[in-house]
């Protein structure tokens, strides 16, 4: 159908739209024209991708000048290959309506292990190795050796790809990580490297987060993108998390002990090299002293170690005169390494700042704040004048090198945590140091300058307005929309008592409580005994799972939850996870009904979409806190509380709310879909815990839900699955959570929708 | 005497039956005891015919096997040598023990069968009563020809479905205690037989080690004493059998895991874009498993990793038949070992995969034919109607739609045709002529009858039609007789024919006769009866001519 949302011709795909799908889009195009940024949450499975796509998509057209590109990150690859099959029906569909032949470039970027096309390489399978083995083939001075000795091994896609390839753009289409890999074959280029360079000048990207919030990567591949785009962070709920852990370090001794061997290593490469050519180092020397340290602008495939720091933080001067030899460099290095050795021999938890730590080494060991800083700079340099292939080798020093310039740079934000041993045995000494970033805004905030938009989105983003606080910054439009539903197709519940009147809770007294266990075990096997197909059930983390599955498996509850279903749990392993989520799908799929024990932030949890008869029932035992010991967590819930006012209870609740809200939600998947949301925690029915969780999911808990026993529990649920197994046809969906054109054109729906997007 | 050809597997001297003191022998196929100083079997069965033993409790005086028959009926024997009778007893118990599975199933079957058979038709049921319970044929011969169609039908759905495990049985080998210290397992063909579809492994090893190593019974106490049927499977003990069997479950485990998963979407392993390098990342330094859990943890993890199997191994057991051909093709391809080959396989799964998740079926318009929705009003009349025999003309919904319409359309065009109907006087008197009682239906007594007679007497005359039909398909089968047999068999469905008459057809016609002078119900009967009687005479008296 065609919409036309205030003034702009939008070609949406489908022959009925969802209301929440226009006021969606009608928010977004508000927030485009204001050339702002956005926070947008909408339920899962209410076609929030398609909605974005489409109305980017005619935005883009109708005004090329305005907006030139679009930018989409999501977190899996799964997710980035939906997105581009939703991007792929929809230019079908605008080819078709239009009679236009589709001038439009999309395409899919990911890693080397799910590009490469090498038969060699792609059979190495891990990320590290196969980027590591990429380096050692195509890398500039490689291939110039090359020259002189033809018989070194050679990676014939990209040759042929570098021939070739890079005058000829890709044409227009939509491409798939496949598609690509397809194109690749079919050329005879390599698609890694196809897609870096036809980023550039396509006019939609789809990739992972860590392309733009990680400036190790974000340095090399999307520094020359324009700004003139639209960038959605799609799966936003944890966003903050991801830009944290792009800017964190942990040294162990362990990191430590390599290094030394890297060093070492480095002074005997510099030795030979000496003897034998000696000039490549004094040419090295020469540029430095000049500056020029990008003037040999790297060819791309060289460029393997971006710069851990912030493009605007990179210094563009020249190496200070005490790094710029090679072994007066390696001597600071080793300087530095033992520097840091002595710090990890402290006996108790040491924590400090990052100007605290300059004062002390400068102290210590005479080490100036300027030469740290150009730390990872100067070693990148040093790597390639001494032509080293295969850099997985050196990740140790390239660490150590990354500390030392983060710690240099940035005075405000971080926090460094030596801990001498874990808490949990503090009799092995396991020194640890942490140099951990507590302002998700220092790694997003270039995004949010450099682009024209940038809109966050999610299913589940609730409360909204803290999520402009700690990333810093102004959002033009903030909205929460909620599922029209014609049957109300999800069913929360909270479980606060068992049938015996304990009080269900996960909270540290209660934890090992026997009576709390056991009735956890109890609705778990009533539940088996009364819910069709699937079952998921999320505990708050790894260890209180493995506790609660043992004691149920003495009680026998585990044989008798057998009699219904089978059973299947999550472990640390990610492998076997699959298997068991495999067969898990395996035995819904063929009647049997399954139990899938997992545990909330794990993986599961994150990424798996239990649709339909994979899942009609979500149990949450206890609220997912994240583990409060933690000093880093501690470090962070400070600087919180002093930055942006925001309380440390806020933020937790915050926290393990978003994780609670992300698994139940992990069940509903649509309107056709349905599915029961059990929160079994007394706590859940507070108002601050209630009131957090996405309005979608608030709007449904009646207050006679609110502390309900094991036994009511189930009657509500028999009531409600027998309720769902009804038929439910279009018919009945039409003109409340699902229009036609003629529908939605109507005066009254109209008023009806543009009252529904909720202004936080 | 004939049993001497007999394997006899076991004998045990000294056992009363009946008060009287004999010996017992166990043979491969039936179990027999004579009186002392005779040499012929007083009692004898076969093991198909013993649907269980029983003994008599411990403490009890009297050491005491009883047999019970499919029949009802039941032997008891009393060991009475005074040194060995308990030893004796348990010998003769355990042979039984190991004997009477093998028969039973196809006893069991047989039974089940013909149970179900009588069950599901009344009408043979009836026959049944009216021929073999009143003894007019014996149950051999009525089954005889009855099984024969029976068995191909069978082997025509022998491909009979599999029933799944339960989850959940090795929860119901619920352990008892006996009262001193000592646990007691019941286990019974089915558990067992869900413990070798589950575990390969055990079957094999059970294959290797019963019975020259061990008994079936010391197999069992050894498996549920094993760490393999315990939750702490860590500690294994080299002298355990089972500890093998925990290093295969392992490797199954193991080696299902690297197979990986053939859905992307559920692939954990490559969710991730770009994994963050080792050293960086806040949430990393949480997570380090430390190697040094303590013993506890430990084997709470094995729990877990075994529920995974368990359930694992449930699942394929359920599905193994089925899959088969599919898991070979799948395992040719991958024995193929590289890896560009199950790349090659995998695109059309992801594509499939994808588009099912990424699909709003309700924002698209329902296409495809359009059907016509069944309006159910009894629905169980549908689930058990009668079914067509030769319903192999489908009509599709659209032509229904389409004939509907087109007849729709011809009752909107209908014009009665007035002009070719007969006169409402000539109409009246051919509806008065064709009444019963009119001109042309004064001969039909015939209508009347189900007037006169009054119901159960006609459904005596139908069981007695059923019956005397039966007979006489037996009777009639024999022509040609071509064989010895089917020469003894004429005559002795003669004699069965008599019979029928004298006990079964006689006595109704006097009954009817007492009540109802005038109809003769039952000429007709007698007419079939006659004519087999002919027919028989007929074929006598040329074999007598031939003879002569």
């Amino acid at each position: 159908m065609k919409l036309n949302i205030e003034g702009l011709l939008v070609y949406f795909p489908y022959d009925y739209i969802y209301p929440e799908q226009y006021s969606y889009m009608l928010e977004l195009k508000r927030t485009l024209d204001a050339k702002g940024h956005g926070v947008l949450e909408m339920p899962s499975g209410t076609g929030k991708t398609i909605s974005l796509l489409s109305l980017i998509l005619a935005y883009q057209k109708a005004y090329p000048l305005e907006i030139t590109k679009l930018i989409y990150c999501s977190r899996t690859v799964p997710e980035i290959e939906k997105v581009v099959e939703e991007l792929r029906k929809l230019i079908e569909f605008h080819c078709k309506e239009t009679g236009e032949v589709n001038n439009f470039l999309a395409l899919a970027l990911s890693s080397r292990k799910n590009l490469c096309i090498h038969p060699e390489v792609s059979a190495l399978r891990i990320g590290k190795e196969v980027d590591g083995k990429c380096h050692t083939l195509t890398a500039s001075y490689i291939r110039a050796q090359r020259h002189s000795d033809p018989s070194l091994p050679s990676c014939r896609f990209y040759e042929e790809f570098d021939a070739i390839g890079r005058q000829i753009p890709l044409p227009p289409g939509v491409y798939n990580l496949d598609d690509l890999k397809e194109f690749g074959q079919k050329k005879g280029w390599c698609p890694y490297f196809l897609a870096r360079q036809a980023i550039l000048h396509a006019n939609i990207v789809v990739y992972s987060y860590h392309y733009l919030l990680d400036p190790k990567i974000a340095d090399l591949v999307s520094k020359e993108l324009t700004k003139k785009a639209v960038v959605v962070f799609d799966e936003a709920h944890n966003i903050d998390n991801v830009c944290i852990d792009s800017m964190s370090v942990n040294i162990t001794r362990r990191t430590l002990d390599r290094c030394t061997s890297n060093v070492e290593t480095l002074q005997t490469t510099i030795q030979r090299i000496k003897e034998t050519d000696a000039s490549k180092l004094k040419e090295e020397y020469r540029r430095l002293v000049e500056g020029l340290k990008e003037a040999n602008v790297a060819r791309v495939t060289d460029v393997f170690l971006g710069n851990p720091v912030l493009p605007a933080e990179v210094l563009q001067e020249a190496v200070p005169g005490s790094i710029r030899t090679a072994e007066h460099f390696v001597g600071f290095l080793k300087r530095f390494l033992e520097y840091l050795k002595s710090r990890l021999r402290v006996h108790h938890v040491v924590q400090e700042s990052a100007p605290q730590f300059l004062k002390d080494i400068f102290q210590k060991v005479c080490i100036d704040r300027k030469p740290l800083r150009f730390c990872a700079e100067r070693l990148r340099s040093l790597l390639r004048t001494l032509e080293i292939a295969d850099l997985t080798d050196f990740s140790a020093i390239t660490l150590i090198s990354n500390f030392a310039t983060l710690v240099s740079t940035y005075s405000q934000g971080f926090t460094i945590i030596i801990e001498p041993f874990e808490d949990r045995t503090p009799s092995i000494a396991n020194p640890v140091l942490h140099f951990s970033c507590m302002d998700p805004s220092i790694a997003i905030k270039p995004v949010f300058e450099r682009f024209q938009s940038v809109i966050i989105t999610s299913g589940t983003l609730s409360p909204l307005d803290i999520y402009p606080k700690i990333l810093d910054f102004r959002p033009v439009t903030v909205a929460s929309f909620t599922m029209t539903l014609a049957r109300t197709c999800l069913c929360p519940l909270i479980v606060g008592r068992g049938n015996d009147q304990v009080a269900l809770s996960s909270k540290f007294e209660t934890r090992e409580d026997f009576a709390v266990i056991r009735n956890y075990g109890n609705l778990l096997l009533d539940m088996s005994a009364v819910v069709p197909d699937g079952i998921v059930a999320f505990f708050t983390s790894y260890m209180y799972m493995e506790n609660i599955v043992a004691s149920w498996y003495e009680q026998g509850i585990l044989e008798n939850i057998q009699r219904n279903k089978l059973i299947f749990i999550e472990t640390p392993d990610a492998a076997e996870t699959s298997m068991a989520l495999e067969k898990y799908q395996e035995a819904c799929e063929n009647g049997r009904g399954a139990i899938l024990l997992s545990v909330a932030r794990g993986k599961v949890s994150e990424g798996i979409d239990f649709v339909h008869h994979f899942g009609r029932a979500v149990i949450m035992f206890g609220v997912p806190y994240v583990y409060t010991q933690s000093r880093i967590l501690k470090a962070r819930l400070e600087y919180l509380r002093d930055q942006f006012q925001i309380r440390e209870n806020d933020f937790l609740t915050f926290d393990a709310m978003r994780h609670a809200a992300q698994c139940v939600g992990r069940v509903i998947r649509g309107k056709t879909d349905y599915g029961l949301m059990i929160f079994a925690d007394k706590r859940y029915a507070r108002a601050d815990k209630r009131g957090k969780l996405p309005r979608w999911i608030q709007e449904h808990i009646s207050d006679g839900s609110l502390n309900l026993t094991v036994d009511e529990t189930v009657q509500l649920s028999k009531h409600f699955l027998r309720q769902m197994a009804q038929p439910f046809r279009q018919e009945d969906q039409l003109g409340l959570s699902l229009l036609t054109i003629e529908q939605l054109e109507s005066e009254e729906m109209l008023k009806k929708i543009s009252q529904m997007a909720h202004q936080a | 005497m004939a049993s001497l050809s007999e394997e006899v597997l076991l004998v045990l001297k000294k056992v009363r039956q009946r008060k009287q003191d004999g010996t017992l022998y166990l043979m491969a196929e039936r179990i027999a005891w004579g009186p002392e100083g005779k040499d012929r079997f007083t009692v004898s069965h076969l093991y198909s015919d013993i649907r269980c033993q029983k003994i008599s409790p411990d403490g009890k005086a009297k050491i005491q096997l009883q047999l019970v028959l499919h029949t009802g009926e039941s032997s008891t024997f009393h060991f009475s040598n005074d040194s060995s009778a308990l030893t004796d007893r348990e010998a003769a118990k355990d042979l039984l023990q190991q004997l009477l599975p093998k028969f039973k199933k196809k006893a069991n079957k047989e039974l089940e069968e013909k149970n179900r058979m009588l069950q599901e038709d009344p009408v043979l049921f009836q026959l049944y009563k009216d021929l073999v319970v009143s003894q007019v044929i014996s149950a051999e011969e009525f089954w005889a020809n009855r099984m024969s169609t029976t068995n191909t039908e069978n082997t025509l759905s022998d491909k009979k479905q599999d029933v799944g495990i339960s989850a959940a049985f090795l929860a119901d080998i619920r352990p008892q205690t006996d009262g001193c210290n000592g646990l007691r397992y019941n286990l019974t063909p089915d558990i067992i037989e869900s413990i070798f579809r589950t575990y390969p492994a055990v079957q094999q090893k059970y294959g290797e080690n019963v019975p020259h190593n061990l008994t079936e019974k010391e197999f069992w106490t050894r498996f549920f004493q094993s760490h393999y049927f315990h939750r702490d499977r860590i500690s294994t003990g080299v002298l355990d059998i089972f500890s093998e069997c925990a290093k295969q479950d392992e490797k199954g485990l193991k080696s299902m895991v690297v197979q990986g998963v053939k859905n992307p979407l559920v692939n954990l392993l490559s969710m991730e874009d770009k994994t963050i390098e080792e050293g960086y990342g806040f949430s990393a330094a949480a997570s380090t498993s430390n190697p040094n859990r303590t013993g506890k943890e430990n084997s709470n993890s094995a729990i877990i990793k075994r529920f995974n199997h368990h359930s694992a191994m449930i699942l394929a057991a359920g599905s193994r038949r089925g899959d088969a051909p599919n898991d070979q093709a799948s395992e040719t391809s991958s024995t193929d070992g590289n890896s560009r080959d199950s790349d090659l396989f995998q695109p059309p799964i992801k594509k499939v995969k994808l588009q099912e998740a990424i699909d709003y079926l309700d924002l698209q318009r329902e296409d495809g034919p359009k059907t016509v929705a069944l309006n159910l009003k009894k629905s169980d009349r549908y689930a058990h109607g009668p079914v067509p025999l030769e319903s192999q003309k489908y009509t599709t919904s659209q032509d229904i739609i389409n004939s509907i319409t087109c007849i729709r359309h011809e009752m909107a065009n209908y014009v009665p045709n007035l002009a070719q109907v007969l006169t409402s006087s000539a109409v009246s008197s051919a509806i008065a002529a064709l009444s019963p009682g009119g001109l042309l239906m004064q001969t039909g007594t015939q209508q009347a009858i189900n007037q006169m007679v009054p119901s159960e007497v006609q459904g005596e005359l139908k069981h007695l039609y059923i019956a005397a039909g039966e007979l006489l398909r037996h009777f009639w089968t024999c022509f040609p007789v071509n064989s010895p047999f089917l020469e003894e068999k004429v005559v002795k469905m003669r004699s069965n024919l008599e019979r029928f008459q004298m006990t079964k057809l006689r006595p109704f016609q006097e009954k009817v006769q007492r009540q109802y002078l005038s109809a003769n119900i039952t000429g007709h009967l007698e007419d079939m009866l006659q004519t087999a009687y002919n027919k028989l005479h007929a074929w006598q008296t040329r074999r007598m001519m031939r003879k002569i």
